[in-house]
């Protein structure tokens, strides 16, 4: 799954008049420069590997391309592309083949240099230290959500979207997004109410015991 | 007191007696909530966030440390995609206005120069050809026509003929030329006894 040298992209132009209708992805450049960014954060905090979530990156762009004419724009290009990537990761993410390269990839991403991301904004030493810390323990506990949890969380506080978007975005009813938004919440609020217990770096934090308390906790 | 808000068994441990806190639901719903939405279970939680200062507390830190998730991951993907090499997109093949007409010209050149070719060709093959360049053409025709009758004529005699060349000396032994031949060669081989 390496990437050396320049990534080539299919030829866009040949087909352009034959489609009736002009959409926002006829301007695709445009819409890489746009999007681009916000899709690959997306599927990297899904995968948690670069490599895969630049591959699916480009395969979104690809398939918005090709399905451009059936884009009918009742919702936005960005939440369009999400869903797109979103459809690509699940399907991703089931095959045994993700599951092997999961496992020997060299391109995962590691949760210390996440948590080093974290902008300093004039905090003391201390305190970016305790930063870092709590950005690590959510990472580490976002991977070990259900899929479902993981995503929706994501769409809501990664990708800021609203409830009725991540619905349009997830095919799910607003109740279910929100039971599960909750959840996932109430998993988070979990570790990060008790720091001290928190995963090792790299590690699966106390996933089933938060889960169920958290679980408990909602019921 | 609220009767929505329930005492939680986590919180409650420190928190002074009938004291009551966000459910986690309540809690979901002030920090998943979005600008537009409210209604009177948020309002009620929210009222319930002035007077109690430790979920208060609980729900500022968590929106904190999940605002340092967000900016981590962005930074973390941002500085990841930069580090990889770019996409190259096609360029779009659109002509500009200005450009029409030149490519109506090139495109008429191009079929006038491929039409040259056919033309010369066609004027070659119609044109007359001169004419003393005719009369030796049509001599050499004749002197054709006449040497391949000639050898026509000998093939006919020599099929007609009873007797092929080749055995006309077998064919009449009475003619003098062969008898004296005949008598040379007798005496050649008498000489060669003696």
């Amino acid at each position: 799954m390496g990437h050396e040298g320049v990534q080539m992209f299919p030829s866009t132009s040949l087909t352009l008049g034959n489609e009736a209708r002009a959409t926002p992805l006829d301007d695709l450049e445009n819409a890489v420069a746009l999007y681009q960014p916000r899709v690959f954060r997306f599927l990297l905090a899904t995968l948690r590997d670069r490599d895969a979530a630049e591959t699916l990156t480009q395969e979104t762009f690809l398939r918005a391309w090709s399905a451009r004419a059936s884009f009918r724009e009742d919702c936005s290009l960005a939440t369009w592309l999400i869903r797109i990537a979103l459809n690509l990761a699940r399907d991703h993410t089931r095959t045994g083949r993700f599951r092997f390269w999961k496992r020997v990839s060299t391109s995962a991403v590691d949760v210390a240099e996440v948590a080093a991301s974290v902008p300093t904004h004039d905090r003391s030493a201390e305190a970016q230290l305790i930063a870092q810390q709590q950005v690590a323990g959510i990472w580490a506990t976002v991977a070990n959500l259900s899929a479902r949890q993981r995503s929706i969380f994501l769409l809501r506080f990664l990708e800021e979207m609203e409830i009725p978007e991540i619905a349009t975005v997830t095919g799910l009813p607003l109740g279910t997004v929100k039971s599960h938004l909750y959840r996932a919440l109430a998993v988070i609020r979990a570790q990060h109410d008790s720091p001290s217990s928190a995963p090792p770096r790299n590690s699966a934090p106390r996933s089933a015991t938060m889960r169920n308390a958290a679980t408990k906790e909602i019921q | 007191m609220t009767p929505q808000l329930t005492t939680q068994p986590g919180i409650a441990d420190s928190a002074p007696l009938g004291e009551t806190h966000l459910t986690g639901e309540q809690f979901g719903e002030l920090m998943a909530r979005s600008a537009e939405a409210a209604g009177p279970e948020l309002a009620l939680a929210e009222a319930h966030l002035q007077v109690c200062e430790r979920c208060a507390a609980e729900l500022a830190s968590l929106r904190e440390a999940i605002c340092l998730f967000r900016e981590a991951s962005s930074t973390y993907a941002d500085e990841e995609l930069r580090r990889r090499p770019r996409w190259i997109l096609p360029e779009r093949r659109s002509f500009s206005r200005s450009l029409v007409p030149a490519y109506w010209v090139a495109a008429a050149a191009m079929f006038m120069t491929a039409l040259f070719p056919l033309q010369v060709l066609h004027r070659h093959s119609a044109q007359p050809a001169p004419a003393g360049v005719s009369s030796v053409a049509s001599s050499d025709a004749d002197r054709d026509a006449q040497s391949d009758e000639a050898l026509l004529e000998d093939v006919n005699r020599e099929i007609s003929a009873s007797v092929p060349t080749s055995m006309q000396a077998l064919a009449d032994p009475s003619d003098d030329e062969t008898a004296v031949n005949s008598e040379t060669s007798v005496a050649t081989s008498n000489q060669r006894k003696d």
